[in-house]
């Protein structure tokens, strides 16, 4: 316990490990999470950059790091599997403490740049929305296969990079599966709506989701849906608002998501894939031909019979 | 584990010091958490020290919140408390094994498996919530949110691989001579919870000290206990308590 409410670390503050000996130089905060605060730290004398988590407290910590750590050897066996040749993507670096006394928890891990998710889509539009869903899905499923639920989903906790890369940040919400969810936001949450229960399963994870593309889309709506008094609140209402979308294939699987009709996020990911990534292309091929190509085609045509006309006559 | 969980927005004013009731509480094995709910304002010097007070003497946490902020505090505190307890009955074997004074000063592997048993116990061991609820003319507005808390918790207790009862009692009673009314006994069925509060009749005094004593005796009534370290010990629940469970009074 204790610990809470320090003041964050000044750039330049050295984090020199207790147990392990590693020295990492704090550059800037990057964010306060429930739990602890994530530092942009360099690793002495290098010049790769890393995040940096200090807890508020010890076993908070610990049990985020044990998740971390399980799901890391989870991914490394899966990747071993495929053969796959990328580089790792690390959730965790490494964990140790610091402090006069070493007993301050912290965790080492990948540094992931870009911007929360709502100010890349309010920035870059609503038509990244297939692309980085897809991925985030994905990531998910990752997270399923490995017996975990992420808990706390929200655009807050997706990082997009400048070209649309999408990472999910902050997994100190994530429980394994099957055990209640320990950390989440109203909005997001299944309980919120009375919609189900507070059961981290697959479900949890896919509705947040929902609701997270919802907020994106159409967030005055979520926001009037969300200050209904509580015993009136319901998950028709984010119903109404998928329904009401102008993306009818978004809307529809929203409406599943929201309603727990998927089997999985396995499934969720293939649905999504079909209707929603892949339909990009589609709308490309069936582009309406716009006004002034038209008339400019027409022109064309006239110019070329007007040559025609004056060449052979 | 037990708990009593007051919800209140102000000074008690009548009987017993809360504080000392709390600390009745604290050595029954039942930990006291509090929380101070304001409308608009604070809740004053005296009051936000009573509040911090009747925690501290009952071995639990408080906090001093608006109503936006009730149903998330109401499920963070409850947690906490549980964690709390499991991890002082965790160091306190700690500390007997390996002559270290606390989980923090382990080396990591250790701690590592230390927390996987605390995050074990956390889900899985039984717990019994009391919520007591200050029903004083000033609470009225705050009804709402308390029942939205009091609804939000039960989602959570309700999510738990363990066994979670739930019990309510407002406070000051129907009658004169009653300290706390009992509202709903302890129940499994925790759904329950939610038909409950348009019987709640809202009156001037606040009686917060008897009305704890009220509800330790309520505890003591329904029998078990389980103690931490009975927990780590897999001691089972005793069979009264799911006979008692389930009515509505």
């Amino acid at each position: 316990m204790g610990m809470s409410f320090n003041p964050p670390y000044p750039a330049g503050t050295v984090i020199k490990g207790k147990w392990r000996g590693n020295r990492y130089v704090v550059q800037r905060v990057l964010g306060k999470g429930a739990n602890g605060t994530v530092y942009l730290v360099q690793r002495e004398g290098r010049r790769e950059q890393y995040a940096l988590k200090i807890g508020n407290d010890t076993l908070e910590l610990q049990s985020e790091i044990n998740m971390l750590t399980s799901l890391q050897s989870c991914k490394m066996r899966s990747e071993h599997r495929s053969r796959r040749e990328m580089p790792l993507s690390s959730y965790l670096l490494e964990s140790d403490d610091f402090g006069d006394t070493g007993n301050i928890p912290f965790y080492v891990m990948r540094y992931v740049e870009g911007r929360p998710l709502h100010h890349f889509l309010a920035k870059r539009g609503a038509s990244w929305l297939g692309l980085i869903g897809m991925k985030l899905l994905e990531e998910l499923n990752k997270l399923h296969v490995c017996g975990f639920v992420f808990g706390d989903l929200k655009p807050e906790n997706v990082m997009v990079s400048d070209y649309g890369h999408a990472e999910l940040i902050d997994y100190g919400g994530a429980s394994p599966l099957g055990r209640s969810v320990k950390q989440f936001t109203e909005w997001h949450d299944r309980g919120f709506w009375n919609a189900g229960s507070r059961v981290g399963d697959e479900s949890y994870d896919l509705f947040s989701f929902a609701v997270l593309c919802l907020r994106l889309l159409n967030e005055a709506g979520l926001k009037a849906a969300a200050g209904q008094l509580p015993q009136t609140r319901n998950v028709d209402e984010l119903l109404k608002l998928a329904r009401n979308l102008p993306d009818k294939q978004l809307g529809a699987w929203l409406c599943v998501a929201l309603k727990g009709g998927f089997a999985g996020s396995a499934q969720a990911a293939k649905v999504w894939k079909e209707q929603i990534y892949s339909k990009r292309q589609q709308r490309m091929e069936t582009m309406a031909t716009p006004a002034w190509l038209k008339g400019a085609f027409a022109l064309s045509l006239f110019v070329l019979v007007f040559t025609l006309y004056w060449v052979f006559f | 584990m037990k708990q009593i969980l007051l919800i209140t927005d102000g000074c008690s004013n009548v009987g017993e010091s809360p504080v000392l009731a709390a600390g009745y509480a604290w050595r029954e094995g039942i930990a006291v958490n509090v929380i101070g709910v304001v409308d608009e304002g604070t809740i004053g010097e005296l009051g936000s020290r009573e509040i911090a007070d009747i925690a501290k003497a009952g071995g639990g946490l408080s906090r001093i919140v608006g109503t936006p902020q009730l149903a998330q505090t109401v499920q963070m505190l409850t947690r906490k408390t549980v964690v709390q307890t499991i991890q002082q009955a965790v160091n306190k074997e700690v500390h007997k094994i390996l002559g270290e004074s606390s989980l923090t000063q382990l080396p990591p592997e250790q701690r590592s498996q230390m927390v996987s048993v605390v995050d074990e116990l956390t889900e899985t061991s039984p717990l019994r919530v009391a919520l007591l609820i200050d029903a004083s003319a000033s609470m009225k507005p705050k009804l709402a949110a308390v029942e939205d808390a009091v609804r939000d918790l039960a989602l959570s207790l309700e999510a738990r691989k363990g066994r979670s009862e739930i019990a309510v009692f407002h406070f000051p009673g129907r009658s004169g001579g009653e300290d706390a009314q009992l509202d709903l006994d302890f129940t499994g069925q925790i759904g329950q919870v939610r038909s409950l509060f348009p019987k709640l009749k809202m009156r001037g005094a606040t009686p917060t000290g008897p009305a704890i004593f009220r509800v330790i005796e309520a505890f003591k009534g329904s029998g078990s206990t389980d103690e931490p370290r009975a927990l780590l010990t897999g001691k089972e629940h005793d069979d009264r308590e799911g006979m008692i469970g389930g009515y509505v009074v």
